[in-house]
């Protein structure tokens, strides 16, 4: 049995988890959720090596992946879920040698990164909302689908939900908050810009009074006499759309909170290292996601620049792509458009892409098979642990293609 | 240039105080990556004639790598986008990385920029113990620095819960426990209880300590007995570097008698005062700030057992990047507020607060914090003990050392540069008196090398005797210093040749420095049930270690 093991399921990265591996299988992942369940699954992964959906050796698999990335005009790195900080650091290096496009499944929270870089924020790891928080606003979340442990790990002690402090639901239409929550507060999804900033203006002792905000001014005034309030929002996207604004303006709600008390904006981020994608690429080049080392050192062009992997394969300008990373992780339109060019993918079930590679080279899975760093939606850095043997380790099969790009044949 | 395994470097003048050595012309040998004392008459040969010779820079203050710097990145992309930084050209013909500059950059650039000033050594000030493992990371990202960091403590529960018990021993034996685990350097104090009472949302009006003897929390825990705990455990414990002291009431109107209370608070006991510009001000609240440069350094002069940096505030764009979160909601929300402002609450042990800020000349503040620098670094009687630091990010950017070494060796430059900037609240500063002293190269040599090597306890750092690692800078001489300091010609780090001719050729990896101090092991046993009872992380997924 392998303890404390770290679960990438979602951004919650449960570190608490027991493996028990019987038969070369995983038998047991106790603690996990059902999500988490489903991601160490029995922890059997493919092992194959492809060229051209024929078996190769490793050689001639790094060889045709150097050949495909060195021939392009405009390729894109792209970094999937399911790798190590470790991996991910070396694939920005890649993307730096090829002069590459850089995008990261980081970006599926652009809405809440963009925000922060337009105005900071308030937050905090997770555990203070447990520590400190005697309010707890979801916001359009109920974390239990998604997030399924998240309010057991981090926003209660143990059995308290509601005893020892007060949540809220906040509904956005159909967006709904926790079903036991304490109380509720219904907005439109049309009003909820809106009723955001009356909430501010009542923090800020302005008049908000237009009466179909009246229960969300009142939410902010218990906001203000809560000694520690956690606002919870999703960043990602889920089956409603989100106002592209909403994120800008719970961060200025959060913000102004701490004049009158104390607030932490908590946003929930998916699984898969996400999180460790969008610090190790902001630590080695100043920019979370899209950067563009096109012309040499990092650019920056986010939502609306036209730099995100999304928008540069929809206008055809990408003509060959590395992923790195589980394939099954990629969001959907990045995922169709890969599928219409050459893409060589090194990560998890590569083999069984659906964007049908060039070249495959599956490897273990960061956390299962492989150890490495990982990063809780918070930033919170945590150790991974393989507790299963796997399929050639992601990081061997990265640095031998950076080194056989950087040095030739050597 | 080649890069030889053995080379005399000659006719230079050499300037290595630690060694009392005084821009004496003079041979340094390099044997692999040490100094040595002499070499054969045909080992090769750098002709450094006309050129002035130092040890590596040592940086002992500077927020470079961990989640709060990383935070500090993810805010400024307009700055990051506006200074490119191409990847250099190596010496084997690949190119290094590239990266972005501003005021807080990419690791990459973090290493060449600093190896461009023939920095060699730098410390990483504050991580909280949660980021150690982020910050270890980043550093490995940082090429050629040998690099370590201060673990952050003193705002943490279960410290303060051992102090309210009275669990000195206990405390101790954490404190060793943690830098251990960490693989940090020394212990960072910041705002002791301040950034505490901040994160517990306590009564309105009690959000940060004010002096020594507030308390925090209900137990009788203070800022006092934080500090005492702490220093008393650094030195006992021996540690290389002793407590490395942020005080409270950081940047408030009238702080240095709280400067002055903690340092004779810890009196007769190894500390360093961490920038001290920005805990050296009179003046009290709704009154106008003045200069209290005098009182503070007077102070440390006459107290050998007490170091210091210096914090220098620089003219342009800076980021205050800090635990003392705190203050940083003063500063986000003054003066009508508007600024970016990041806060991050750090579950059980500390916070960290950022706001970008512009020093400007003409702004009454940034004037007198520039010449309260300026009045520390000058009144000071022993270079030994006031090492040369901006805070960097927050004073402004390491980029602007040279510039700072040409107002601490050049009066005239200085005199001219202080009669442009906003006097309204320059009454009192000493700088106005005329303070006529000029550095001297030696005296430079101290206070960016050979002092705050020796204050980390780094003994092959900061001089060129046998046996020092060979961190070695080389000047072409020029009557202004701050081009000089700017361009080194040559920089060599453990016996590399990292810039030559201004241009950077290799980028090594730099080492680690960390400590492992001994305590008693029976404190993991309480540790591991405060876990279970507190953490969001498992006990034995902490730290910064490589798990199985």
């Amino acid at each position: 049995m392998t303890e404390h093991v770290t679960c990438l399921g979602c951004g919650c990265a449960c570190d608490d988890i027991a493996v028990v591996v019987k038969r070369g299988r995983i038998a047991e992942a106790s603690n996990a959720c059902t999500l988490g369940a489903a991601w160490f699954g029995d922890g059997v992964v493919p092992a194959e090596i492809r060229v051209d959906g024929r078996a190769a050796t490793l050689e001639r698999a790094i060889g045709k992946a150097v050949e495909l990335l060195t021939g392009a005009a405009r390729p894109l790195v792209y970094i999937a879920g399911d790798v190590s900080c470790e991996v991910q650091r070396e694939a920005v290096a890649i993307g730096d040698h090829l002069h590459a496009a850089v995008d990261t499944l980081a970006a599926t929270a652009a809405g809440a990164v963009l925000a922060g870089q337009r105005r900071g924020r308030a937050t905090a790891t997770l555990g203070e909302i447990r520590e400190h928080a005697d309010l707890v606003v979801f916001w359009g979340v109920d974390p239990g689908e998604r997030y399924p442990r998240f309010i057991a790990r981090y926003a209660t002690a143990p059995g308290d939900l509601g005893k020892t402090r007060t949540v809220v639901a906040v509904d956005v239409g159909a967006s709904r908050g926790p079903k036991d929550a304490g109380l509720r507060v219904a907005i439109a999804p049309s009003d909820e810009v809106d009723a955001i900033g009356a909430m501010r203006a009542t923090v800020a002792g302005r008049d908000a009074s237009a009466a179909r905000f009246a229960s969300a001014v009142d939410l902010a005034r218990r906001m203000m006499q809560a000694r520690y309030t956690a606002i919870v929002a999703d960043g990602e996207s889920g089956p409603e759309a989100i106002d592209p604004d909403r994120a800008e303006a719970l961060v200025a709600l959060g913000q102004a909170l701490n004049g009158p008390a104390r607030c932490t904006l908590c946003t929930l981020r998916a699984g898969g290292n996400r999180s460790g994608a969008d610090a190790v690429l902001t630590w080695q080049t100043g920019f979370p996601f899209a950067v563009d080392f096109a012309g040499g050192p990092p650019r920056y062009r986010p939502a609306g620049g036209g730099g995100s992997a999304e928008a540069l394969l929809a206008d055809h300008e990408i003509d060959a792509a590395l992923v790195i990373g589980a394939p099954v992780t990629i969001p959907g339109p990045v995922g169709e458009a890969l599928d219409r060019i050459p893409v060589a993918v090194i990560g998890p079930r590569a083999s069984t892409s659906a964007v049908r590679p060039v070249v495959a080279i599956d490897t273990g899975v960061a956390g299962i098979h492989e150890g490495g760093t990982a990063f809780r939606m918070d930033d919170v850095p945590l150790p991974l642990r393989a507790s299963l043997e796997g399929p050639r380790a992601a990081l061997d099969v990265v640095r031998a293609l950076r080194d056989k790009l950087v040095h030739g044949a050597r | 240039m080649s890069n030889p395994e053995r080379l005399r470097i000659s006719g230079g003048a050499v300037y290595d105080p630690a060694n009392g050595i005084d821009g004496v012309v003079r041979d340094v040998c390099i044997d692999g990556d040490r100094i040595v004392a002499e070499l054969p008459r045909d080992a090769p040969r750098l002709d450094a004639a006309g050129m002035i010779v130092m040890p590596g820079g040592v940086d002992i203050h500077s927020h470079v790598a961990g989640p709060s710097v990383n935070q500090a990145r993810r805010l400024l992309p307009e700055e990051h986008a506006v200074d490119p930084v191409p990847a250099p050209r190596l010496e084997d013909g690949t190119l290094a990385r590239t990266g972005t500059g501003g005021t807080v950059p990419s690791t990459f650039a973090t290493g060449y920029r600093y190896a461009g000033l023939g920095y060699t050594t730098a410390m990483e000030a504050a991580v909280a113990p949660l980021g150690a493992r982020h910050a270890h990371a980043e550093l490995d990202d940082t090429p050629i620095l040998d690099a370590g960091f201060f673990v952050l403590l003193g705002n943490d529960d279960y410290l303060l819960r051992q102090i309210g018990a009275g669990e000195t021993a206990r405390a101790r034996d954490y404190a060793a426990w943690l830098l251990g685990v960490t693989r940090a350097y020394a212990i960072k104090i910041v705002n002791p209880g301040g950034v505490s009472l901040w994160k517990s949302g306590g009564d309105t009006g009690r959000r940060n300590v004010t002096g020594l003897d507030d308390a925090v929390g209900s137990s009788g825990v203070t800022p006092r007995k934080i500090l005492e705990t702490l220093c008393a455990a650094a030195n006992q414990l021996a540690l290389p570097h002793p407590v490395h002291v942020h005080c409270n009431n950081l940047g408030q109107p009238g702080n240095y008698a709280t400067t002055l209370e903690t340092m004779k608070a810890l009196g007769g006991q190894r500390a360093h005062f961490t920038h001290l510009q920005f805990h050296s001000y009179g003046g009290e609240r709704g009154k106008p700030w003045q200069s209290a440069a005098r009182e503070v350094i007077e102070y440390v002069n006459a107290h050998p057992e007490t170091s210091v940096d210096v914090g220098q505030v620089m003219f342009g764009p800076a980021t205050t990047v800090t635990a003392d979160s705190p203050v940083e909601y003063l500063l986000a929300t003054s003066a009508g507020g508007g600024r970016k402002w990041v806060n991050v609450d750090i579950e059980l042990e500390s916070g960290c607060g950022i706001v970008p800020y512009m020093y400007k000349e003409r702004a009454a503040v940034a004037a007198l914090q520039w010449a309260v620098g300026l009045e520390l670094f000058l009144l000071s009687t022993d270079p030994w003990r006031v090492v040369l630091s901006t805070d960097h990010p927050n004073g402004g950017a390491f980029l602007s050392y040279p510039e700072l070494i040409r107002l601490l060796m050049d009066r005239s430059y200085r005199d001219e540069c202080r009669k442009r900037v906003n006097q309204k609240l320059l009454a009192g500063s000493a700088l106005l008196d005329g303070l006529s002293r000029e550095y001297t190269l030696g005296e430079i040599a101290i206070v960016t090398r050979a002092g705050p090597a020796r204050l980390l306890g780094l003994r092959n750092k900061g001089h060129l005797g046998p046996g020092a690692d060979a961190d070695v800078t080389i000047y072409s001489s020029d009557g202004d210093r701050a081009k000089m300091f700017a361009t080194p010609r040559y920089v060599f780090k453990a016996g590399t040749l990292v810039v030559a001719e201004g241009q950077l050729r290799r980028a090594p990896a730099g080492r680690r420095l960390a400590v492992r101090p001994e305590y008693d092991t029976a404190v993991t046993k309480d540790l591991r049930r405060f876990f279970d009872a507190h953490a969001t992380v498992s006990f034995d997924n902490y730290g910064a270690e490589p798990v199985p």
